[in-house]
């Protein structure tokens, strides 16, 4: 039997369809989910962990997002200068720089900025403590992408712009900061975004700085629990607090994206 | 059109794909169950997890590989058995949650662990083969004494230890501020840079400490919480290895291998 073209596609089209369904009904019938559920979905448990999960764990997890944020957002900016610059010893030191902080894991970072500083300056300390070295550490490695981020950003705003600043005799300085990077950074809004959302993960590394209880995050606040309580239900919670701060955040990404394609 | 129904038929193919996958992966490899029916997650071997380091109760030594007291012991259960002990590091809440031996993660975990009411509820204990204290240590000349000098200062702990579950205890009572770290170098570290001003762990392990460091640290005090240590096996899971793992116990401490291990880690003779 020869099908036509139109049958074969609707055909395969169903076939998809069924594939899916087949493998979504392996993995909830092969699912135990009474272990699952005592093992990850015990109210009682979940009760316990607020409000202190919001007030103290999210809070924290989104002031070190935020400072590490801010000081990768201004390091950043430096460094896709540097590597835009005329002055060569300046592009050479921000591409060492980009090159090795985006081969390096955030973990191993985090971990020399908090005990090897302090290791090798002991008469002085990270101003903020936990806050002031996740700041740094993961700001480090985050300025590194950050940079590669804004530098394509600048060069994709048209040569002409600063061409036309120029010959109305503006500086080149002048016309960078006025002209150029202000267009630059609506350009790397929606890829800056994500990296937002990436650090919100990344906060979660806090712990190998070690903290207190009133600078747990979620992720230690989660762990901390399940050893209180011998259950998994507190990963789970973590897991959904974050989504709070994340979702909401891609949602924001698309829109702006969306608004970027429409302008153009 | 052609691009369209190529790119169809690849979904096609990786849903399928997909699909054998889940089906090929739904049961887990055996292992193997020995004729006395004990089960072991890996032919052959007797797996073993802990959390490093921990000297002198597991660490690694120069080469790599891992040595103490817990892994001699855990060694004469595995020549019992007839095979090798292989040691799986994984962080501590996984052991002390029992979730790495119900996941068929290892057969035991040896980790220098306290028997607790808590944990008895997800694993199976083996008797006590361990008396310990948690005990204080601070930098040599600190006018430490107790807990009760430390008020408003920062005590350091390990995360998921009964060390801190001591300190936690004690934490509001005392006005303790705890840090935590995730493993025990962490801690030391932190200790020595002046980032916490006492630690709170296992006796033993600071007594070990103290030998590396000559003159640097000192035991400011000690809590006898009435410890004890025992190896574990998954809940209901293994009573026959649980009871290898009693057996070679008795045996060691019956023909003195037990009192020549205790010697070579720990140091003095237990009190019999």
């Amino acid at each position: 039997m020869k099908l036509r073209r139109r049958q074969r596609e609707r055909l395969s089209l169903w076939l998809q369809y069924l594939a899916f369904v087949a493998v979504i009904a392996v993995v909830v019938l092969a699912a135990d989910w009474g272990r699952l559920r005592e093992a990850f979905f015990r109210v009682d448990i979940i009760e316990s962990m607020f409000p202190t999960v919001i007030t103290v764990a999210l809070r924290n997890t989104i002031l070190y997002t935020l400072g590490a944020f801010a000081f990768g957002l201004v390091f950043g900016t430096i460094l896709a200068l540097m590597r835009l610059s005329r002055v060569a010893p300046y592009r050479w030191v921000a591409t060492a720089y980009i090159e090795l902080f985006r081969g390096l894991p955030a973990l191993l970072v985090l971990f020399l900025v908090g005990y090897g500083i302090p290791i090798a300056f002991p008469e002085r300390e990270i101003p903020g403590g936990v806050f002031g070295s996740i700041s740094i550490g993961l700001g480090l490695t985050a300025a590194a992408y950050m940079a590669e981020t804004i530098r394509a950003g600048i060069q994709a705003v048209p040569k002409g712009q600063m061409e036309a600043a120029r010959t109305l005799g503006m500086s080149h300085f002048t016309a960078m900061r006025t002209i150029v990077i202000p267009q630059a950074f609506r350009i790397v809004i929606p890829p800056l975004t994500n990296e937002l959302i990436l650090l919100t993960k990344d906060s979660s590394l806090a712990y190998v700085l070690g903290v207190t209880a009133q600078t747990i995050e979620v992720t230690k606040f989660g762990r901390d629990t399940l050893n209180d309580r011998v259950n998994a239900t507190p990963l789970l919670v973590a897991g959904l607090t974050y989504l709070i701060i994340t979702l909401p955040l891609s949602q924001l990404v698309r829109r702006l994206e969306l608004r970027y394609a429409k302008a153009r | 059109m052609k691009v369209r129904s190529a790119v169809r038929r690849t979904g096609l193919v990786v849903a399928i794909a997909a699909l054998a996958m889940s089906a090929g992966c739904a049961k887990k490899e055996q292992g193997e169950v020995q004729a006395d029916g004990v089960k072991l997650v890996e032919k052959g071997k007797l797996t073993v997890c802990t959390h490093l380091p921990y000297a002198p109760f597991q660490s690694k030594d120069a080469s790599g590989k891992v040595i103490g007291f817990d892994v001699e012991l855990m060694d004469l259960v595995a020549k019992d058995l007839g095979v090798e002990q292989t040691i799986i590091d994984t962080p501590f809440e996984g052991i002390k949650s029992g979730q790495d031996l119900n996941a068929g993660k290892c057969d035991a975990a040896a980790a220098g662990m306290t028997i607790t009411e808590e944990r008895k509820k997800v694993m199976d204990f083996s008797a006590p083969y361990f008396d310990a204290t948690q005990a204080l240590l601070v930098k040599t000349g600190k006018p430490y004494k107790s807990l009760d000098d430390l008020k408003g200062k920062k005590l350091g702990v390990q995360a998921a230890t009964t060390g801190r579950d001591y300190a936690k205890k004690y934490a509001d009572e005392k006005g303790l501020q705890l840090v935590e770290f995730e493993d025990l170098a962490a801690e030391q570290q932190a200790l020595a840079n002046g980032q916490i001003e006492a630690a709170i762990n296992d006796l033993p392990v600071w007594t070990e400490y103290i030998k590396e460091h000559q003159g640097g640290f000192e035991v400011a005090a000690e809590f006898d919480t009435g410890e004890q240590y025992g190896f574990s096996v998954k809940k209901d899971g293994n009573p026959e290895l649980l009871k290898k793992i009693n057996d070679a116990l008795a045996k060691a401490k019956q023909d003195g291998t037990y009192d020549t291990i205790y010697a070579k880690w720990i140091g003095k003779k237990p009190n019999a």
